[in-house]
């Protein structure tokens, strides 16, 4: 009895003990925040923990995408931060998922009436974001030593840009032009949808593709660059913001978030995008806020304390100070009244702008859209299809795929089956090893030195694959997608039965086949060659081993946009030397489907033969060198050597690397997003991993994704099983 | 005088290819040299000039209007490298924090794999025993499942576990991508060393451990150099389990660190080319550095001859 008062009294003095410790909150916070934004960010947090010692915040950046993909996994696994921060058009998915909690019954409508309309944002009939900054809206940003009056109707615009478009060298490509965007992104060509008379959804949220304004549209960005052709051939948001900081381009179609890039490197001006002169409307921009939402699982005092926190960002003064060191739009009502907005020359331009913009859609449904727009815009562009074509098929792919979004699998016979037939499964298979589980059991005690070896390093490897692997057999069986994130069931093998019924999925696979054999050849080859050159005495030979091993030691996702940028058109180091030593006419390998999956390869051997040269480079050394001299005694020739003592004994080391080698490029998911960046044009460059993740990353179809990737699994299990049989890789020793 | 011209032949072959292998490092280092933060430039030149032009209306930004001495000769302005983003790297941001964080992650990353692997490897390509031919496989397999589908449930475990924002969860699921390769890797190296050596061994006294620890290991130099740079490079340079197993900004690694420099539309592209620089040195110094044991082919000849 004594030692249990003993134990409570501990106790006691210990929660006490720990009181203080819980009274201090960590609140985190999610953002995507450009790069100067999160250092306005960090001090307004950093006075507000001042000013409230008890709390303690977080900040986490991640990329957009990112941001949202690893939002929806933690919110999923009932965690997650107390804040996520982004672009208004999270609240659609997050909201329809379940993991963010509508914020009208935790604020009062007062302090909803104190923001501008477009700040606070509501689906469904609830609110569920609220936005300190309104804008994010494009526009057009021009140089203000090449041009004085922007142009006002596209007619300018045309012939301004051809005046502007200069070739100063005479080698037949201009050196500075009219007008540079990236253009080939959806959503940048959005506004010209409105300039023609439409607009891109409904306002029942239904997409709106077929129409005569998306015909002229593609005609006329088409025409901008073949007819009037004041745009270069291939530009990506990267190439275009080069252009116009070196002043190699008088305008850009840009956003408000590139203000503070060009602020100190050029002397720019904003206006609106030009009026489109057939029409005389002007183009929209989307525009949009971005802002705070709470997560579903924030309850109790990190609650209270984060409505509190949110009060405080989103408060005038905190929205002024984000004006002035970044010239932010307000979203209260108050703040933009200041004479910190009203006198600022940027806003007050970009105010005129705004006017004619249209909200940015929240709804899910948009992810569709933009997907099927991309697809279709990119292929006119290309030249593939016919701007009637493109915006019809368009629209229906727009209309099937947010079916395929919104379809809930209701379970069925199916499931129970299932349900039925898995535990007997497991049962049958173990009855169906019984006899070696036996002879395992006999013969551990002769074995056990092997086991004891094997084991730490075979039980960290399982416990950390298999329940990941259990869960994606679940998920591949279940209706797992947008609208059933919180509450999915098993359903069956639907999943399997629509990744069979798409045509897509054999064009894709026959690409990844393609994909891993050339990149496995050429690695192999590439690999031993160098290795065998290598292993020979050579002057400088350790600088020049050094060198070939650096593709394998920097990062691959930089090196993979470095070759991106390589492979540009008209100023990728690739094109410039093809025509200068090879007297070759640009390639477009950025713009076209088979160019881009090229690109795509070559890259991807350029980041992989260093690891097989390698692994190459060890099993050579273990090849007894009185081999080769009893060849050559014997009069063998270099090629017998080669055939009959090099061979042979790199095989053991080879073939390992060789089927994995398989098995990583088959997965290689890097390279081809971020080369062809997601797939362009017209998802064109997909390998199966890639069309994985858009299908769960971007189209929300978990099921799907997991149904597709379980076939993937399978498809290198029987290859794996098979190469295995054929060359022994499992069988002994070469003595 | 035939083996002489072989030689040069091969070199100025090698040379040639290493010039073209290291062009986008050089891409990258050029990047990071510049001052106006572009991902892409006109110029294939490495170092750009400052070129010093008249500043008529005095606001120290260059109009087209205004004259300037095109030192690097390319026909348009050029503002000139410096190794700003460098030194902005080292003192605005706390890079010297995530190469730290890196480090003390890879090392021990580089040591479990390099002690499991070889341990492992070894029963696989002495010992016959049943379930060999499952276990090589199964090791195998656990390559085959696209990484991307594995994010979800792996959040889900490491914050069931509680190892989200700890270096446990990220060791543990490194060693294991890295394992399964190191282990073939090490299997296969044995398979090439004869067994009547550790059968001598046993012979004069020698236990099971001792020959395998005393006289197999230190043959088998070169594959556990490979084991060993090959873990390393598994941890070093990874960023998607990183990017959800930690949070707190205090517990970064490199690659998460590098990739926050990078937003949609909007990268500080300076920095992150720097610090790609940068972090890919550690990886060349300890293959020049290992490279001497890679090449120290003394045993297996020896041993045999």
């Amino acid at each position: 009895m004594k030692l249990l008062q003993f134990i409570y009294l501990i106790l006691i003095i210990l929660s006490t003990g720990c009181k203080p410790v819980d009274n201090v909150i960590t609140l985190n916070i999610w953002h995507q925040m450009l790069y100067e934004n999160r250092k306005a960010l960090l001090e307004v947090c950093n006075r507000y923990e001042a000013e409230n010692p008890n709390i303690n915040i977080n900040l986490t950046y991640r990329e957009t995408e990112e941001l949202r993909s690893n939002y929806q996994s933690s919110a999923m696994g009932g965690s997650g931060p107390e804040i996520i921060y982004g672009p208004s058009d999270q609240v659609g998915p997050f909201s329809t998922m379940g993991i963010i909690q509508p914020l009208d019954t935790i604020f009062e409508q007062q302090y909803f009436d104190g923001f501008v309309d477009n700040a606070v944002v509501r689906a469904n009939g609830k609110i569920w974001m609220v936005g300190d900054v309104v804008g994010n809206h494009l526009m057009l940003i021009y140089n203000k030593a090449l041009i004085q009056v922007p142009p006002k109707t596209t007619h300018e615009l045309v012939s301004m840009g051809q005046e502007l478009t200069v070739d100063k060298d005479g080698d037949g490509k201009p050196d500075q032009f009219g007008l540079v965007w990236n253009f080939t992104e959806p959503f940048f060509y959005a506004p010209w949808l409105s300039g023609f008379g439409e607009w891109l959804i409904t306002d029942d949220n239904q997409p709106n593709l077929d129409t005569q304004a998306n015909r002229n549209g593609f005609a006329f960005i088409k025409s901008l660059r073949d007819e009037y052709k004041i745009l270069p051939k291939e530009c990506d948001y990267e190439t275009a913001n080069a252009l116009f900081k070196t002043g190699s381009a008088a305008m850009i179609i840009n956003g408000d978030w590139s203000w503070g890039d060009y602020r100190d490197i050029v002397d720019f001006g904003i206006a609106r995008i030009p009026m489109v002169s057939e029409t005389g409307l002007w183009p929209s921009p989307m525009v949009s806020t971005k802002g705070y939402s709470i997560n579903i699982n924030a309850e109790g005092r990190a609650l209270e304390e984060t409505v509190k926190l949110i009060r405080y960002l989103t408060s005038d003064p905190v929205q002024l100070y984000y004006t002035q060191m970044l010239n932010t739009q307000p979203s209260s009502k108050t703040a933009v009244l200041s004479p910190i907005v009203t006198e600022n020359e940027l806003l007050r331009e970009s105010a005129k702008i705004i006017e004619v913009g249209r909200p940015m859609p929240i709804v899910p449904e948009m992810r569709a859209i933009w997907d099927a727009l991309r697809t279709q815009y990119q292929a006119v562009l290309g030249g593939n299809v016919s701007p009637d074509k493109g915006a019809r098929l368009s629209q229906i792919n727009a209309e099937k795929q947010i079916r395929e979004m919104n379809e809930i699998i209701q379970p069925g016979l199916q499931a129970r089956v299932i349900r039925v037939i898995v535990p007997m499964l497991i049962i049958g298979f173990v009855w169906f090893l019984r006899l070696r589980i036996i002879e395992f059991l006999k013969k551990f005690k002769s074995n056990r030195f092997a086991y004891f070896m094997l084991l730490p390093a075979v039980a960290g490897i399982f416990a950390v694959v298999i329940f990941p692997f259990i869960y994606n057999i679940i998920i591949s069986l279940s209706n797992f997608s947008l609208r059933t994130f919180r509450d999915w069931e098993l359903v069956g093998f639907n999943n399997y039965i629509s990744v069979f019924r798409e045509p897509i999925f054999y064009s894709v696979l026959v690409k990844t086949l393609i994909w891993t054999s050339v990149n496995l050849v050429f690695h192999v080859s590439l690999g031993v060659f160098l290795a065998m050159l290598i292993n020979r005495t050579l002057p400088a030979k350790p600088i020049l081993r050094t060198m070939l091993i650096i593709p394998w030691a920097l990062p691959q996702y930089i090196s993979a946009l470095t070759w991106r940028g390589m492979f540009n058109q008209e100023y990728g180091a690739i094109n410039l030397a093809l025509s200068k030593f090879l007297a070759m006419d640009p390639i477009q390998w950025l713009s076209q489907p088979t160019e881009a999956f090229s690109a795509c390869i070559l890259t991807n051997i350029w980041l992989g033969f260093p690891f097989m040269m390698v692994i190459a480079l060890g099993g050579l050394q273990s090849i007894p060198q009185d081999l080769y001299e009893a060849a050559r005694v014997d009069g063998a020739s270099d090629w017998q050597q080669f055939k009959n003592i090099t061979i042979p004994m790199l095989k053991p080391v080879m073939i390992p690397a060789i089927i994995l080698g398989t098995i990583w490029t088959f997965n290689n998911i890097n390279v081809v997003w971020l080369v062809s960046n997601a797939g362009e044009p017209s998802d064109q460059t997909h390998i199966l991993v890639s069309y994985v993740y858009k299908a769960a990353f971007n189209l929300y179809r978990y099921g799907y994704a997991a149904a597709m990737s379980m076939i993937i699994f399978l498809i290198l299990l029987v290859f794996g099983i098979v190469f295995m049989n054929k060359t022994k890789a499992t069988d002994n020793n070469v003595y | 005088m035939k083996n002489r011209l072989k030689t040069w032949l091969i070199f100025s072959f090698l040379t040639i290819f290493t010039l073209l292998t290291i062009y986008p490092v050089l891409n990258i280092i050029s990047i990071s040299l510049r001052t106006d933060n572009a991902f892409q430039s006109k110029s294939l030149s490495l170092w750009q000039f400052d070129e010093p032009y008249t500043d008529t209306n005095q606001n120290e930004i260059r109009e087209a209007d205004e004259l300037f001495t095109d030192i690097n000769d390319n026909g348009s302005w050029d503002k000139g490298s410096s190794f700003n983003s460098y030194k902005t790297l080292f003192t605005d941001t706390p890079f010297l924090k995530w190469v730290w964080n890196s480090f003390l992650v890879t090392l021990v990353v580089t040591l479990t794999g390099v002690v499991l692997a070889s341990t492992a490897g070894y029963a696989l390509s002495r010992f016959n025993f049943i379930g060999k031919q499952f276990t090589m496989v199964s090791l195998l397999t656990t390559q085959m499942f696209p990484a991307t589908m594995l994010l979800l449930p792996f959040f889900i475990l490491l914050s069931k576990l509680g190892l989200i924002n700890s270096y446990v969860g990220l060791i543990v699921i490194y060693s294991s991508t890295a394992l399964p390769f190191c282990i073939w890797q090490m299997k296969g190296y044995y398979d090439t060393i004869p067994p009547a050596l550790e059968e001598a061994a046993r012979l004069d006294g020698c236990g099971r451990f001792a020959a395998f620890y005393k006289i197999i290991l230190p043959l088998s130099t070169p594959a556990l150099v490979i084991t060993a740079l090959f873990s390393f490079m598994a941890s070093w340079n990874e960023y998607v389990v990183a990017a959800i197993v930690l949070q707190d900004p205090e517990l970064y690694t490199l690659p998460l660190g590098l990739k926050s420099f990078q937003a949609s539309l909007a990268t500080q592209w300076g920095l992150y080319a720097a610090g790609a620089v940068i972090v890919s040195i550690p990886v060349t110094i300890l293959f020049i550095s290992l490279a001497k044991y890679l090449v120290s082919g003394l045993t297996m000849g020896s041993v045999k001859g």
